[in-house]
């Protein structure tokens, strides 16, 4: 689970690099470290072979033996056990010098150099030319490291460099376990074996070693906790988002996530949601307020019906009785379907199932067709309707725009004062149709203007007109479902004008 | 018991108001909030049923505006049974209300507890000597014996039970008996206290010359 999270994932692919990144980091600088031991000790046993080698020519010279001089160890130890026949690593030819040992001392510089209380424990051993084994320090281990026995060096080469001119001397580096040596070949034959104990070295090294765990291991946990750290800071705001959203989800609609970052990309993101929320949040009470309309609506005409027909059946009554009463509940059955009808053909125009026919026709004809079917109104009403229209080719569903119509002459006509004018005119412009119904009734309160194409509002918020506050809004949608607009003016004691945008194409 | 009824739609207005009448009250109507207001400023009704969503004026405002000047019990119709109408209307001072679509037996109950609650009793049942009358179901009996009587006569004797002890003059026994619509002959009420007399004993109804009527 806890793996499914932003966080944890994030925690582990940064801890996998931090942790990779440290390892390289250790492992270089232990290296680093051991290379820097090794030429160290390279270069310490190189001093001492080659001390050892000059030592051992000055005091034989050429021609003569060296090794009549290597009578005792460099650190007193007991003589070497013969004179070595002809192991001179020196190119000069042996001088015989057979029986017991010699007097040989080691200058007190080299001397030095192989003393037993150094911590590196140097040693050395000596060849002649035939191989044999002409004298060691008492230190010295049994058997020298062999090529095939030794790993491969740090920094030194581990071939023998057998320079061009045979008089140089050829030399070897050895690591093996906590032992390192130094190879000295002579031109001539005989060679020395110069080596030490790398124990401090490696035990330094480990110290090392340890170190860098350990200083690996901090930075790690540290960089973890920072990463931890700065991951729930960059994570919070997700958090505040998703609280909004599932308090939102459980119907608390006037929720908003409160960031007080509004410039980072999850700022933009909340601001994005928060105005998704407020439009959700209106459609919302807007679809609320449509059913609370819709069914205060129909509560009326229910109650009409209810009531009459309880108070009819309470006692026996006349044929007159329940003929008003029937009257009664057939008026108030009237207005319900009448509202039915309405709401449906909203819904539909809403949803957009109520397909528009795209058919020509002339808008000058559908107008005077409307004016006749409001005429018989118009007299009972002493208005006078008056046409300013000339054929206008249109592209449309006829019967919905003349519905349109006839509810913009209907209203006009309702709304108007006694001998007041309804005048429809109908013009082209930008390839629009523009329909005007203006009356010479009372007007709009500027207060009222704007929410007249309002479902379920009336201005008179009475229900003796006989309306349900539908009409406008059934005429908005007919007409916005034909690509147009619609739009009201009003003056008070003057008058109002509505304006149809029809596309003709 | 004399009712004022505020409602715009004229079918339910027009039934509501026979509803009323048969059950015995005399009943006024208004048509919008400000003919309401009106007259329910000048007369003493013993309940206003007050439609919310009128022309002219709201019900709320005609609620505010009467209890001004006037405890008259009102009862409000509304059609929207959310909370906030009902606490609304409760706070503005309605004593009750009932939403629409109703029950006529519903309104008639919650309006007869009204009137009761107005007038400080708690039971339907009002008892003067060996006369027990039955508020709900409006009927009176004389020593555990049904008597016939009629709706004014009713709303005559329940007015005056109400107010026992009390003399009520004729001018008031006009004002909660009868309605504008009323065709009210000087000599009707001495004749609906002429017939009573006659079923629940003489000495029932007292008449105080010159005051009024009072039942001891």
């Amino acid at each position: 689970m806890i793996f499914n999270s932003i966080r944890a994932r994030l925690q582990i692919w940064y801890g996998l690099l931090l942790l990779v990144i440290l390892a390289g980091f250790g492992i270089t600088a232990y290296e680093l470290e051991r290379g820097h031991f090794l030429g160290r000790i390279n270069s310490e046993l190189d001093r001492r072979a080659n001390l050892l080698a000059d030592s051992l020519h000055h005091r034989g010279g050429p021609g003569r033996g060296p090794g009549g001089g290597m009578e005792g160890g460099p650190d007193g130890g007991p003589p070497l056990e013969g004179p070595p026949p002809g192991a001179f690593p020196d190119d000069g030819p042996p001088e015989e010098r057979p029986g017991g040992p010699r007097e040989f001392q080691l200058p007190p510089q080299a001397a030095g150099m192989f003393d037993a209380s150094d911590p590196n424990n140097f040693y050395y051993i000596i060849y002649g030319h035939d191989g044999g084994e002409v004298r060691r320090s008492t230190n010295a281990p049994p058997q020298p490291l062999t090529l095939a026995a030794s790993t491969p060096p740090g920094p030194p080469p581990d071939e023998p460099q057998r320079p061009d001119d045979r008089r140089q001397p050829a030399h070897r580096f050895f690591v093996q376990g906590d032992r390192a040596e130094y190879h000295l070949d002579m031109p001539l034959g005989g060679s020395f074996v110069v080596g030490c104990s790398l124990a401090p070295e490696l035990l330094a090294l480990r110290l090392v070693a340890v170190k860098l765990t350990l200083v690996g291991a901090i930075i790690l946990v540290l960089g973890l906790g920072g990463g931890w750290w700065l991951a729930s800071r960059a994570i919070r705001p997700i958090d505040d988002i998703s609280a909004a959203a599932a308090k939102i989800s459980a119907g608390d609609l006037a929720q908003r996530i409160n960031l007080a970052d509004t410039e980072s990309e999850l700022g933009r993101l909340a601001t994005v949601l928060n105005s998704t929320f407020a439009r959700l949040e209106a459609a919302f009470a807007q679809q609320q307020q449509f059913t609370s309309d819709a069914a205060h609506e129909l509560r009326t005409p229910v109650s009409v019906m209810l009531t009459q027909t309880q108070l009819s059946l309470s006692r026996e009554r006349s044929p007159a009785e329940y003929r008003q009463t029937l009257e009664t509940c057939q008026r108030a059955a009237q207005r319900m379907r009448r509202l039915i009808e309405s709401l449906l053909a909203l819904a539909r125009l809403d949803a957009g199932q109520e397909a528009m026919k795209r058919l020509p026709f002339d808008l000058a004809t559908v107008i005077r067709d409307c004016a006749d079917l409001v005429q018989p109104l118009a007299v009972e009403k002493q208005i006078s309707v008056v046409l300013e229209v000339e054929p206008l080719a249109c592209t449309g569903d006829s019967e919905r725009i003349a519905q349109v119509i006839t509810n913009l002459l209907t209203n006009a006509i309702n709304y108007n004062r006694p001998q007041g004018e309804v005048r429809v005119t109908n013009t082209l412009q930008n390839g629009s149709a523009i329909i005007t119904v203006r009356d010479t009734g009372q007007g709009i309160s500027a207060e009222d203007l704007p929410r007249v194409f309002e479902r379920f509002y009336r201005s008179d918020k009475s229900r003796t007109s006989g309306g349900q506050g539908l009409g406008l809004s059934i005429c908005q949608a007919i007409i916005t479902a034909h690509g147009g607009t619609m739009e009201v003016a009003s003056e008070v004691g003057v008058g109002t004008t509505f304006t149809v945008r029809l596309p003709v194409g | 018991m004399r009712l004022l009824i505020v409602e715009d739609e004229p079918d339910l207005l027009a039934s509501m108001a026979q509803a009323m009448r048969e059950e015995g009250y005399a009943v006024d109507t208004a048509a919008d909030g400000e003919d309401g207001l009106f007259k329910a400023e000048s007369v003493d009704y013993d309940a206003i049923i007050l439609d919310v969503m009128l022309p002219e004026m709201d019900g709320w405002t005609v609620l505010k505006k009467l209890r001004a000047t006037k405890k008259t019990p009102v009862l409000m119709l509304t059609a929207r049974d959310q909370s906030r109408d009902r606490v609304k209307g409760l706070d503005t001072g309605a004593d009750d209300y009932v939403v629409k679509p109703f029950d006529l037996a519903e309104l008639f109950a919650r309006l007869r507890a009204l009137i009761r609650r107005s007038a400080n009793r708690t039971t339907n049942v009002l008892e003067i000597g060996a006369v027990v009358i039955d508020t709900a179901a409006r009927t009176v009996s004389l020593d555990a014996r049904p008597v016939e009587i009629t709706a004014r006569e009713y709303a005559l004797l329940e007015y005056l039970a109400l107010h026992r002890g009390e003399v009520v003059t004729r001018a008031t026994l006009y004002e909660h008996l009868f309605g504008d619509d009323d065709d009210t002959l000087s000599n009707l009420l001495d004749v609906h206290v002429s017939n009573l007399r006659k079923k629940l004993g003489h000495d029932f109804i007292s008449t105080r010359r010159g005051h009024g009527y009072c039942i001891e």
